[in-house]
């Protein structure tokens, strides 16, 4: 037996082996324009070019934080959750919808017609529709996001609530601000605030359908005009001592020339309601008072100026007043003593635990309301067009549409496999789609609760998705995607494209039962219990299949393949957006690509008018 | 104090073997918990399945490939299960083996004395540094030595080389320098060794220890030339190797054992010589006919389907092999489920590698895909990170960023596969460190029946976060990365409950962590089943008005169903109405927009009823077509695999014939599969082949290994040149024909 060597050593510090420590000193963004073909997508409806390629400055680790240099790559310490760059977009000049060119003219009258009658007749489209989304759909009009404004305002049949936001909002035009200022605040959550030296000029200097981004890099954050000529200066820089901010959004309500509502979660659970123009600031959850884990994703509810849903990385949803005081939180455990048959169905685990309700009395403090969806983290979640239904998506796989205002859960899918990392609503809510780890975006019909199709081009997990509203009729869909493999995919998908293929049957006699069912009941409504019944003798739940639905089988799914996929970046992808003349996608580090397409219809051209 | 630790340690071990360190001792040099030992403070009685045993492997030097791959076959349940009981062996042999013979060589017994016989037993004289009396000196001293400068890396108490030594120390050391092969009735093996060490672990009363399996690397290295050099080896080759060695001396023993069996019935009544064979006879008689030698097969073989279509004719041609792994090739920025997709792409045989066709009779350009046509039970996924290069003229490590999900399902199946949707789990990450191929480190990363994802280097055992997994996907300047993937069937059911667990499991710490932190009073936790102060005075209004509620809805929809559990939500929500009748309001006014908007909530739920109830009779409807077509579906399957099986019976006649009558091919037929695959699969081609039956027989002599690269082993050939004579016979490459990878 010879001598042998010692064990291995893991590699010395110093080489390529150490994770990147980043860099030391405050850096600036730069700018390129590259050209050329490789920087250019051919789609059907023209050429897209790459206008920007915009890096954000990695900003040094904070110096009170010693870098954590560990040399063993099997080192299980586990570092604090981080994402990639995301984006919040805001125009500041009230514009048109998107979504209205949805529904021209001619689209009610001519192409209706062939539109097979389920989907005219849609009182049953997110199965909770109030009655005057029937006589909309009645007239043959689709259901428009702007409904939204009809339906009942979150938690609108609380007075506890209603009579505190009635209070407050005596003076409607006066945005209210949030009480500290951030550049000379002492609090040790802050660390740096960099404001641009032309500030106020570069505000007075904005175009008002100019668009202002808010973009995360690490402990940073900063704040872009993405119109103006100097879009690589930031208008502001905010640094933050340790944590990371993940998650951002604006509140498209209070929006103003003065006045902007931005909210972001941390790593450490953290919020901090900033309004980037005075410098104000307030931070909630303060170290996770009410709840200690990562935001994963913030969002304004729907026409609401003060509240506010984050996703924390337990699973839980919290429903955040911007104005309110923390208070720590204790469940209040009336939903399953009020009704037993939702304890029995939290056993099977097809239920939202409603730890505090919206309808509680005690609103003098945050939360305004606390969900338990589920005990994975919670990835992203989104708000339907009409405000009633959030989809929620989670690392197990699992994908919930959940009525928020009744506080109930309507849907629970899973992914082929793998978890579920991205989720949106078509612009006319009949639609979500999804992206995971199984490297597929999965297309959901509302109305019909099932799988539509899937979307297989990706190399990798899909990170973000998103409708592109101008490119949306009320039969057609432009969907986006990005994904770990650098890729921008571009999807169509027609309504009856899609159907033919499979379950064609099904469709067929969805259109004759849609009216003898509705007799039917009107009829005898004991026929429908009958049946009901019935169908418990030979399944044995009925209802739990109401609300779980089974993985489906690839040989019963549509696939759908992309019509345009391409390498954009060098990077893992983590962000997308459509803005009217422009795609933007975002990347793990820092760099934003701005893809220009020329040719849109109806575009106001940004680059120009900003001169 | 080192003489009192030296005979301390020892002493007290036996004494509380299952949590084998003394609890915490007012000597501040003492060693704290492990964070295993700490995870396994609470754990009940050792279960006899091996489920619970968590040993390190020694490291003998460069041994790490051996020590990664034993530990992911030992915690592939099945595996382990079949390995201990083959050959089988009726009950009373099985109470008796662990207290017979082998007991004396376990190592068993820890007492002071029979450890120092094991350091001074062990031949192979492990250096002084890894034998336990030496391992045992820096123990005593760390708090002198960490704060000097210049310490050795085993100083840093956190460095995984004091943690392996602590591993050593702590013991007990399995010295596996012996052999029970003729108590299994089989000559000595790999195979035997192995089961060798699965034994000793499993008997063994310490849930945690260290193997030195000694005798399993002197056989391995006895008979495999390339591995017995002192140098880094290829830990995907390695199992490649250990498993093919599995079956080729399982089925020896069976062999033998049929043998032996013809004699044993010839010489009815007499004793055989072989004295080993004895305690298997009353079993082995009675099983005879039905030995089961292939349950590595089983396992961990799958079918792999290339059809190829002639461009000329649009002839399809089919041809199945078997494989035990499959090697993907890798890109940057991509996914497990990518690199499979790709494996499956089709793929042009054009210019140098034409394609000779049957039906055209001659060289043709033609179409080839793989897709898979059977699925293993555990698929072994072997990312290809070592990639030979042209102009460096050697392997080159290849750091891409390869996403791996906890759970997999294929997408390259066959149309005719069967469950083609089968969810698969992963539960083993064989992790490669290192800047290149030939010199680093190999760990696991190994899910464990209950004790959640464990990392295993060498020695050292220790519990690590499901998250960090996720931590070798590679990528730039990340040296660990994941070589070897090992998911294992699993069903949608057991994935939920998992979950569910797992859930639960967080839901709870961070409930504790609460507590900790907050330093919640207990009442006060207690108080959250009551609700606080504020809800008390809340919740008797909400009980006395929910029947009022349920009551005006009957009057107005009569369609209220109990069954409806979700709908319920909504009219707990209307009672919180009432303490609004206190308000400003007039109380009368508030009651009718009460009444109104009951009413309009009643008129909702009917509406949404309808349009549940739609949805459930399209649900219904949905699924009696899916089963309609599943029967259709189910029907059809059969009525070809009847016809198939005609036409089987019909090819080989026309086979047998065929050998009579053609000649050899030459060297450009792309259906020759290695000699190796046959040799353990003779079954196999004659049924399974359609078009090429003629040709496979006339193939089946072995042939060379660089005939071999042709196509089962091409890309692992010339992946490896300077290993040729590889015996990767099972592995399947990405079967690019040309040489540049």
């Amino acid at each position: 037996m010879p001598v042998l060597p010692p064990p291995p050593r893991y590699p010395a510090p110093g080489h390529p082996g150490a994770p990147g420590v980043g860099p030391l000193i405050e850096t600036n963004n730069t700018l390129t324009h590259p050209t050329g073909p490789e920087h250019q997508l051919v789609v059907g409806e023209g050429t897209y070019v790459l206008r920007d390629d915009l890096y954000l400055a990695t900003p040094p680790p904070h110096p009170s934080e010693a870098p954590v240099h560990n040399p063993n790559p099997l080192a299980t310490t586990i570092s604090p959750p981080s994402v990639g760059t995301k984006l919040s977009l805001v125009v500041i000049a009230p514009r048109q919808a998107s979504y209205s060119r949805l529904y021209r003219l001619d689209t009610t009258t001519s192409t209706r017609s062939q539109v097979p009658p389920s989907i005219q007749e849609s009182p049953h489209e997110t199965n909770s529709q109030t009655s005057d989304t029937g006589s909309h759909s009645a007239n043959g009009v689709a259901p428009s996001p702007l409904e939204g404004l009809h339906t009942p305002p979150f938690g609108g049949s609380n007075p506890m609530l209603s009579l505190l936001n009635g209070k407050e909002s005596k003076d409607p035009l006066k945005k209210r601000k949030p009480k500290s200022n951030i550049v000379k605040s002492n609090s040790s959550f802050v660390s740096r605030v960099i404001p641009h030296e032309a500030l106020s000029k570069r505000l007075q200097e904005h175009n008002p359908n100019g668009l202002y981004a808010f973009a995360n890099i690490n402990r940073a954050l900063q704040w872009l005009d993405l119109t103006s000529p100097t879009k690589e200066e930031h208008m502001t820089k905010v640094l933050f001592t340790k944590a990371h901010a993940l998650c951002h959004d604006i509140n498209q309500v209070t929006k103003g020339p003065n006045h902007i509502d931005l909210i972001l979660g941390f790593s450490t659970g953290d919020i901090i309601w900033y309004e980037p123009m005075s410098q104000k600031y307030v931070r909630i959850n303060k170290n996770g008072a009410i709840n200690g884990s990562a935001v994963s994703e913030i969002r304004w509810l729907p026409n609401s100026e003060n509240l506010f849903l984050a996703s924390h990385m337990d699973g839980s949803l919290i429903v955040y007043d911007k104005e309110k005081e923390d208070a720590a939180f204790v469940a209040e455990d009336q939903a399953p003593a009020a009704d037993p048959a939702s304890d029995e169905k939290g056993d099977r685990k097809a239920s939202l635990t409603v730890k505090k309700s919206v309808n509680s009395k005690n609103q003098k403090t945050n939360p305004v309301a606390y969900w338990q969806v589920s005990h994975s983290k919670v990835n992203a979640f989104a708000f339907s067009p009409d405000c009633r239904h959030i989809a929620v998506v989670s690392e197990d796989g699992s994908f919930r549409v959940i009525d928020f205002l009744k506080e109930q859960l309507l849907h629970l899918y899973h992914s082929y496999y793998g978890g579920m990392i991205c989720v949106c609503w078509s612009p006319d809510g009949r639609y979500i789609v999804t992206g995971g780890q199984d490297d597929l975006v999965s297309i959901w019909s509302v109305e019909e609760s099932m799988l539509v199709a899937r979307c297989q081009g990706h190399n990798s997990w899909v990170t973000a998705v998103a409708f592109d509203p101008w490119r949306c009729d009320e039969r057609n869909y432009r969907i986006g995607s990005v994904g770990e493999d650098c890729q921008l995919l571009l999807w169509d998908f027609s309504v009856g494209m899609l159907h033919r293929p499979r379950a064609a049957s099904v469709r067929q006699r969805n259109s004759i039962t849609s009216t003898t069912l509705r007799m039917q009941r009107s009829q005898t409504n004991g026929s429908v219990t009958r049946f009901r019944s019935d169908s418990n003798l030979t399944s044995t739940s009925q209802d739990e299949e109401e609300v779980v639905h089974p993985v489906e089988p690839r040989a019963r799914t549509a696939m759908l393949p992309p019509v345009m996929a391409k390498k954009v970046d060098e990077h893992p992808l983590c962000w997308l957006g459509f803005e009217e003349d422009c795609i933007i996608t975002s990347c793990s580090n820092g760099e934003l690509k701005n893809l220009l397409f020329p040719c849109r219809k109806n575009t106001i051209n940004w680059t120009l008018a900003a001169r | 104090m080192s003489s009192f630790f030296g005979r301390f340690k020892p002493g007290t071990s036996p004494a509380s073997p299952a949590s084998s360190n003394p609890p915490a001792k007012k000597d501040p040099n003492a060693p704290q918990p492990t964070p295993l030992e700490k995870l396994l403070l609470d754990a009940g009685p050792i279960r006899a399945d091996g489920s619970d045993k968590f040993f390190g492997f020694e490291n003998f030097g460069s041994t790490c490939y051996c020590n990664s791959i034993v530990q992911c076959l030992y915690y592939s349940v099945p595996f382990r299960d079949l390995v201990i009981n083959f050959p089988s062996r009726s009950p009373p042999e099985a109470l008796e083996r662990p207290t017979q013979t082998p007991l004396p060589k376990l190592n068993t017994d820890i007492s002071p004395l029979a450890n120092g016989q094991n350091s001074a037993l062990s031949p192979k004289g492990r250096n002084s540094m890894s034998s336990p009396s030496g391992a045992r000196k820096p123990v005593t001293s760390p708090g002198a030595t960490t704060g000097q400068p210049g310490t050795k890396p085993e100083d840093n108490k956190d460095s995984p080389e004091y943690k392996k030594k602590m591993a050593i120390a702590a013991g007990p050391v399995l010295t596996m320098d012996y052999e029970n092969s003729k108590s299994y009735g089989m000559s000595e093996s790999l195979f035997t060794s192995l089961k060798d060490i699965f034994e000793a672990i499993i008997a063994h009363r310490s849930r945690t220890g260290v193997v030195s399996p000694h005798k399993f690397l002197e056989i391995l290295r006895r008979e495999n030339e390339m591995f017995r050099t002192p140098m880094h080896q290829d830990a995907h080759e390695f199992l490649n190797l250990l498993l093919n060695e599995v079956v080729e001396n399982v089925e020896q023993f069976a062999k033998q054992r049929k043998v032996d069996g013809h004699t044993d019935q010839e010489t009815n009544g007499l004793t055989t010589t072989s004295g080993a064979v004895i305690p298997d006879k009353p079993s082995s008689i009675a099983s005879i006919a039905s030995i089961n030698t292939g349950w590595v097969h089983e396992l961990f073989e799958g079918t792999l389907t290339s059809e190829t279509r002639c461009l000329t004719c649009e002839n399809t041609s089919h041809r199945d092999e078997a494989f035990l792994d499959l090697s993907v090739d890798l890109e940057q920025h991509s996914s497990v489920t990518s690199c499979l997709r790709k494996f499956s792409e089709e793929e042009m045989l054009c210019e140098r590698n034409k394609f000779h066709c049957d039906n055209c009779g001659g060289l043709q350009e033609a179409e080839k895909r793989m897709k898979i046509k059977r699925l293993p039970k555990i698929l072994a996924l072997h990312l290809k990170r070592f990639k030979y290069t042209e102009d460096l003229q050697r392997l080159q490590k290849l750091f891409h960023r390869v996403m791996y999900p906890y759970y997999l399902r294929l997408f390259n199946t066959t149309d005719d596969a069967e469950d083609p949707d089968r969810l698969y789990e992963l539960y083993a990450v064989v992790v490669h460190i290192g800047g290149g191929p030939y010199h680093g480190h190999y760990v696991s990363i190994i899910k464990t029946q209950d004790r959640g994802w464990l990392l295993f280097d060498d020695e050292m055992v220790e519990p690590v976060d499901k998250s960090y997994v996720r931590n070798f996907f590679g990528g730039d300047n990340v040296l660990a990365c994941a070589y070897v993937l090992f998911y294992r069937e699993t069903t949608e059911e057991a994935m939920q409950k998992e979950q569910e667990a797992e859930g639960a499991a967080a839901a709870s710490s961070v409930t504790t962590a609460q507590q900790e932190s907050l330093a919640l009073s207990p009442t006060k936790q207690n108080g959250a089943v009551n609700g606080h102060p504020l809800q008390h005075a809340t919740t008797p209004t909400v009980e006395v008005d929910e029947p009022l509620a349920n009551l005006n809805h009957a009057a107005t929809a009569p369609l209220l169903h109990t069954e409806h559990t979700p709908l319920e939500n909504i009219v707990t929500s209307i009672p919180i109405l009432s303490p609004r009748r206190s308000n400003v309001q007039s109380k009368k006014e508030k009651e009718e927009k009460a009444k109104a908007e009951k009413e309009k909530k009643a008129a909702d739920k009917e509406l949404e009823k309808q349009a549940k109830q739609k949805r459930k009779e399209m649900e219904l409807k949905r699924r009696e077509n899916y089963k309609k077509q599943e029967d259709e579906l189910k029907a059809a399957l059969a009525a070809s695999k009847a016809s198939k099986l005609e036409d089987d019976r019909r090819r080989k006649e026309n086979a047998v014939e065929g050998e009579n009558g053609t000649t050899s091919k030459g060297g450009l037929s792309r259906f020759r599969h290695s000699s190796m695959s046959i040799r353990h699969k003779p079954k196999f081609w004659p049924s399974k082949d359609r078009h090429e039956g003629t040709k496979d027989s006339e193939h089946d002599p072995p042939t060379t290994p660089s005939a071999d690269g042709e196509n089962g082993t091409a890309a692992d050939t010339s992946d490896k040149p300077e290993k040729e004579k590889s015996k990767n016979r099972f592995s399947l490459g990405r079967k690019k024909s040309t040489f540049h990878l």
